[in-house]
C-alpha cells in the first residue's frame, strides 16, 4: 500500500502531519466520578474514573498511597472483524499496565494513602491509535474527577514512511509502517511513555520525537478547549440556580 | 569431620544427653541379629538435616552443623526485623520466619505509655526473641531479659543491610572468624548480626558499605565461600 | 506470599550510594552483568545467567499442517510462564504483571520483529511447515529477568539447528542428525534487550541491567530492545519518571553501543561451543 503519495496526500485524504478530528465529550455517565469519550477520526473510547475510594482488596492497599487500577475492555464490535477478546489476552493487559504505569506517577497519589483510584476503558470503535486515545482519554476523565494531576498526559501515534514522518496513524498504516506511541506532559516537554514494536534504525528517532512532540502541544490545546467548555457550562448552570459570581469567589 | 545424613543414626550416646538442632529421639525397632535374640525396642538418635555431626568435649550434646536461608525462631536469639504494620499499641515485624513477629511498643527501655518509640513501617529494628513457640505468633523485644536496658537493641538508622545464610550469620557472631576483625582493622565499622540472615552495618561513607556488602557475599559459604587469603586478594582488588 | 517491599534503610542507602555513582554490586551504572551461557547436550538448550537470575530457553521443532491463511510460513509460539521457583513473588496459575512484560517483550522481539525467517521453515507450501517451541523456564529472579530472558531465547534459536528435510514430489524424508548435518535457522537479525532502570530523584543516573533492589525501588523502567545493525526493535517506557528527549535519545546511543558488544559475546560462545561439537558436515 502506498501510504503516502507523491502529491503528499495519505489514504483518507489527509496530509503528513496532519491529525485527525477530534471530538471530546465529558458529560457525566451513571455512578462515575468522572467520564469522558473521546473520537479521534475513527477510532472511539470511553473512559469512566471511580475513585478515590476504599481498596476492595487489602492486597491491594498500599500504606503511603493510592493503588491506580486499570482495566482495559474492547468491544467485539469495534474492529472491521468481529472479534471476542479474551480478559486475559496478553495484548489488553499489557496496554492496561502500560496506561497504569502512566497515570502512577501523573496523578498524586501520595494524597490518599490505602484507596484506589479504578480507571474502567471501554473501547468503543478502533481504527489505530489505540493507546492514544485511551491515554488521552484518561487524562480527561481524571481531570473531570477531580483528581489531582501534576500534568496533562498527551499521547500521539506517529510512524516512519519512507524516511519522512507521519502522525496519527489508521490501522492500515499501523500495519504497513514502522510506529510508535508516545505520551508527553505538555509543561515540562518530558515524555513519560514510548511504545513502539517494529523495527526503525536509530537515526530516525531525533526527527521522530520532535514531530511527535509538536503534535502532543496540539493535542493539549484540544483537551484544555473542552475542559474549558465544559467548566464554562457548569458555571452557567450554577448562575442559573441563583449563584451568582459572588459565590463562587468565596 | 563426620557429615550425617537426614535418617542416618548418630553415634551419641551419653548419660546426661542433651540433643541440639537437626537430632531426634526415636524408638525403632533395633535388630541385634549376632546374639540370636528376639528384636527388641530400643531408643536410637536419628539425624533429621543433612550436615555437619558435632558435639561438646565431653559428649554430653551433641548437635547437627548444617547452613540454611529460612529462619526459624528461637527464644533470645537476636534478629534483625523489618517493620511491616503498625497495630494499634504493637508492632508487626518480618523476621524471615515463616510467621510474621510481634514487637510490643512498650518493649523498648524506659518506654512508657506516655513516651515510647515511634517507629515507622519500613524501618529495621535490633530485637530478641521473647517468645518462640511453635503454634504461637513469635514476639520480639528490644532490652535485655535481665537488666531491662536497650543493650544496642532498638530501632537501626542509617547504614544498610545486607542478606546472607544462617550459618554466616553465625560465623559472623563467633569472634574467631576471620572476616569482621579484619575489615575492622582496615575502617571503622559498626555491625548488628541477626540470627536470621541479616546483618546491620554502619560505616563512614558509601564506599566502605559496598565493601562490607560484597565481603560477607564472598565469604558466605552459600555464596563465593572464600577464605581468609582469598579475601585478602579480593579486598585488594577493591583497594583497601 | 509477596515479600515485604524493601526497608527504609535500604532505600535510603540505595539512593546514596546511587547519587555517588556506586552500586551496591560493584557495578558502574552503565555496565552489565557478564552474561554466561551454557549449552545443553542439545541443540537449542541454552541456559542463560546475568549475575544470580537464570533463565533456560529449549526450542522443539515438529512438523505440521500450516493454517490456511499462511500456507508459506513456518510457526513460531513462545511458552513463558513465571513459576513460584524464580522468586516467591510469582504465584503459580496466575498471571503477575512482570509475566505479561515477559510475555509481550518476547513476543515483540523474537517473534515481530521479524528475526526469523518464517518463509524458510516451509516444507511443502499448504501442507507441511515447521513449528518451533520456545520454551522459557525462569529459574531465579535476581533482577532484570527480561533482559536475560530476551538473551536466552534469541541465543537458544541461534544454536538451534533443525534436521535436514528433503522433498521429492509429495514424499518429504526427514533425516537424523546421524545421516545429514542438521540446518541452522535463516536468522535475519538477532536483537537483544536491554533494560534501564530511572530513579524519581533527578540527581540519580540512570542504571543499566538493574538488580532485583534496584529494580524494586526505582521509579520505572525503558527497555530498548536492538539489534547490531543499530535498529531499534523495541522501545518501550511505561510511565515512570518523564525523561527530556534528549535523555532518551542519549540512553539509545549507549544501548547502541551495548548492543554491538554483547552480539560480539554471543557470537564468540557459539563459534566455541560449535567447534567442541562433532558434527558430520556434507
Amino acid at each position: 500500500m502506498e501510504v503516502l503519495n507523491a502529491d503528499g496526500y495519505r489514504s483518507d485524504g489527509r496530509r503528513q502531519f496532519e491529525l485527525r478530528s477530534i471530538t471530546i465529550d465529558l458529560a457525566q455517565h451513571g455512578a462515575a466520578d468522572g467520564t469522558a469519550t473521546i473520537v479521534h477520526g475513527l477510532t472511539k473510547v470511553f473512559v469512566s474514573v471511580l475513585g478515590p475510594r476504599e481498596a476492595k482488596l487489602r492486597s491491594l492497599t498500599i500504606h503511603d498511597r493510592a493503588n491506580v487500577n486499570v482495566e482495559v475492555n474492547v468491544a467485539a464490535f469495534s474492529s472491521g472483524e468481529r472479534r471476542k477478546r479474551a480478559k486475559s489476552d496478553k495484548r489488553v493487559l499489557e496496554m492496561a499496565s502500560a496506561i497504569k504505569s502512566t497515570f502512577e506517577t501523573i496523578i498524586q497519589t501520595n494524597l490518599y494513602p490505602r484507596s484506589q483510584i479504578d480507571i474502567y476503558i471501554q473501547i468503543i470503535e478502533q481504527d489505530g491509535g489505540l493507546l492514544q486515545a485511551c491515554i488521552n482519554g484518561t487524562t480527561l476523565a481524571l481531570i473531570c474527577a477531580g483528581i489531582p494531576l501534576v500534568d496533562f498526559a498527551c499521547a500521539v501515534t506517529c510512524g516512519v514512511y519512507a524516511n519522512s514522518p507521519i502522525l496519527d496513524l489508521t490501522t492500515l498504516e499501523e500495519n504497513d509502517i514502522p510506529n510508535m506511541t508516545l505520551a508527553m506532559l505538555p509543561k515540562t516537554g518530558s515524555v513519560n511513555l514510548t511504545a513502539m514494536e517494529s523495527r526503525l534504525h536509530v537515526d530516525r528517532f531525533g526527527d521522530l520525537f520532535e514531530v511527535a512532540l509538536g503534535a502532543g502541544r496540539v493535542i493539549h490545546e484540544e483537551m484544555k478547549l473542552a475542559i474549558l467548555a465544559k467548566s464554562r457550562m457548569l458555571v452557567a448552570e450554577m448562575k442559573t440556580i441563583g449563584w451568582g459570581e459572588k459565590d463562587l469567589v468565596d | 569431620m563426620s557429615i550425617i545424613f537426614p535418617g542416618e543414626s548418630a553415634p551419641a550416646n551419653h548419660v546426661n544427653l542433651k540433643l541440639g538442632p537437626g537430632l531426634l529421639q526415636v524408638s525403632s525397632i533395633f535388630n541385634d541379629a549376632s546374639d540370636g535374640e528376639t528384636p527388641r525396642k530400643r531408643p536410637v538418635i536419628i539425624a533429621t538435616k543433612a550436615g555437619e555431626l558435632k558435639h561438646s568435649v565431653k559428649g554430653s550434646q551433641w548437635w547437627i552443623e548444617s547452613n540454611s536461608r529460612r529462619y526459624v525462631p528461637v527464644l533470645h536469639e537476636s534478629v534483625v526485623g523489618l517493620i511491616t504494620q503498625r497495630l494499634g499499641e504493637a508492632y508487626r515485624v518480618d523476621i524471615g520466619s515463616a510467621h510474621h513477629a510481634s514487637l510490643d511498643g512498650l518493649a523498648f527501655e524506659g518506654a512508657t505509655k506516655r513516651s515510647k518509640p515511634n517507629l515507622k513501617v519500613g524501618s529495621l529494628v535490633y530485637a530478641r526473641v521473647s517468645l518462640a513457640h511453635k503454634d504461637m505468633e513469635p514476639e520480639l523485644e528490644c532490652f535485655g531479659a535481665q537488666t531491662h536496658k536497650a543493650e544496642g537493641f532498638g530501632e537501626l538508622k542509617g547504614g544498610f543491610v545486607v542478606k546472607c545464610s544462617l550459618e554466616m550469620c553465625r560465623c559472623l557472631l563467633n569472634p574467631k572468624h576471620f572476616l569482621l576483625p579484619m575489615l575492622g582493622r582496615r575502617f571503622p565499622l559498626d555491625a548488628a548480626i541477626g540470627m536470621n540472615g541479616r546483618v546491620w552495618v554502619s560505616a563512614k561513607n558509601v564506599k566502605e558499605h559496598i565493601i562490607v556488602s560484597r565481603c560477607i557475599e564472598a565469604v558466605d559459604p552459600d555464596g563465593g565461600g572464600m577464605n581468609e587469603d582469598e579475601l585478602k586478594k579480593f579486598l585488594h582488588t577493591l583497594g583497601v | 506470599m509477596r515479600p515485604p517491599s524493601p526497608s527504609i534503610v535500604e532505600k535510603e542507602f540505595l539512593y546514596n550510594s546511587l547519587k555517588e555513582s556506586l552500586r551496591i554490586d560493584g557495578r558502574e551504572p552503565l555496565e552489565m552483568r557478564e552474561p554466561t551461557l551454557s549449552f545443553g547436550p542439545e541443540l537449542g538448550w541454552v541456559e542463560c545467567s546475568l549475575g544470580k537470575t537464570k533463565v533456560i530457553a529449549q526450542i522443539e521443532a515438529k512438523i505440521v499442517r500450516p493454517p490456511p491463511e499462511r500456507p508459506l510460513e513456518g510457526i513460531i509460539t513462545i511458552h513463558s510462564e513465571i513459576s513460584p521457583t524464580a522468586s516467591s513473588e510469582y504465584e503459580f496459575g496466575r498471571t503477575s504483571e512482570e509475566e505479561v512484560t515477559i510475555t509481550r517483550m518476547l513476543d515483540k522481539v523474537l517473534r515481530r520483529s521479524d528475526a526469523i525467517d518464517k518463509e524458510s521453515l516451509c516444507i511443502l507450501a499448504n501442507q507441511r511447515v515447521w513449528h518451533l517451541r520456545l520454551t522459557l523456564h525462569f529459574l531465579a529472579d535476581a533482577g532484570n529477568m527480561l533482559d536475560c530472558a530476551c538473551l536466552a531465547g534469541i541465543v537458544a534459536l541461534k544454536h538451534f539447528r533443525r534436521p535436514e528435510v528433503e522433498v521429492i514430489g509429495d514424499e518429504i524424508t526427514i533425516y537424523p542428525p546421524s545421516e545429514r548435518a542438521p540446518f541452522p535457522l535463516a536468522i535475519h537479525h538477532s536483537p537483544y534487550c536491554f533494560t534501564f532502570a530511572f530513579f524519581s530523584d533527578a540527581t540519580i543516573p540512570p542504571v543499566l541491567d538493574p538488580s532485583q533492589l534496584e529494580q524494586r525501588l526505582s521509579a520505572g523502567v525503558t527497555s530498548i530492545a536492538l539489534n547490531a545493525q543499530k535498529e531499534i526493535c523495541v522501545f518501550q517506557k511505561f510511565g515512570g519518571v518523564p525523561l527530556l528527549p534528549k535523555d532518551l535519545l542519549a540512553i539509545i546511543d549507549i544501548a547502541v553501543a551495548k548492543a554491538q558488544g554483547l552480539h560480539q559475546i554471543v557470537e564468540n560462545r557459539l563459534k566455541e561451543d560449535w567447534s567442541s561439537r562433532t558434527v558430520e558436515f556434507r
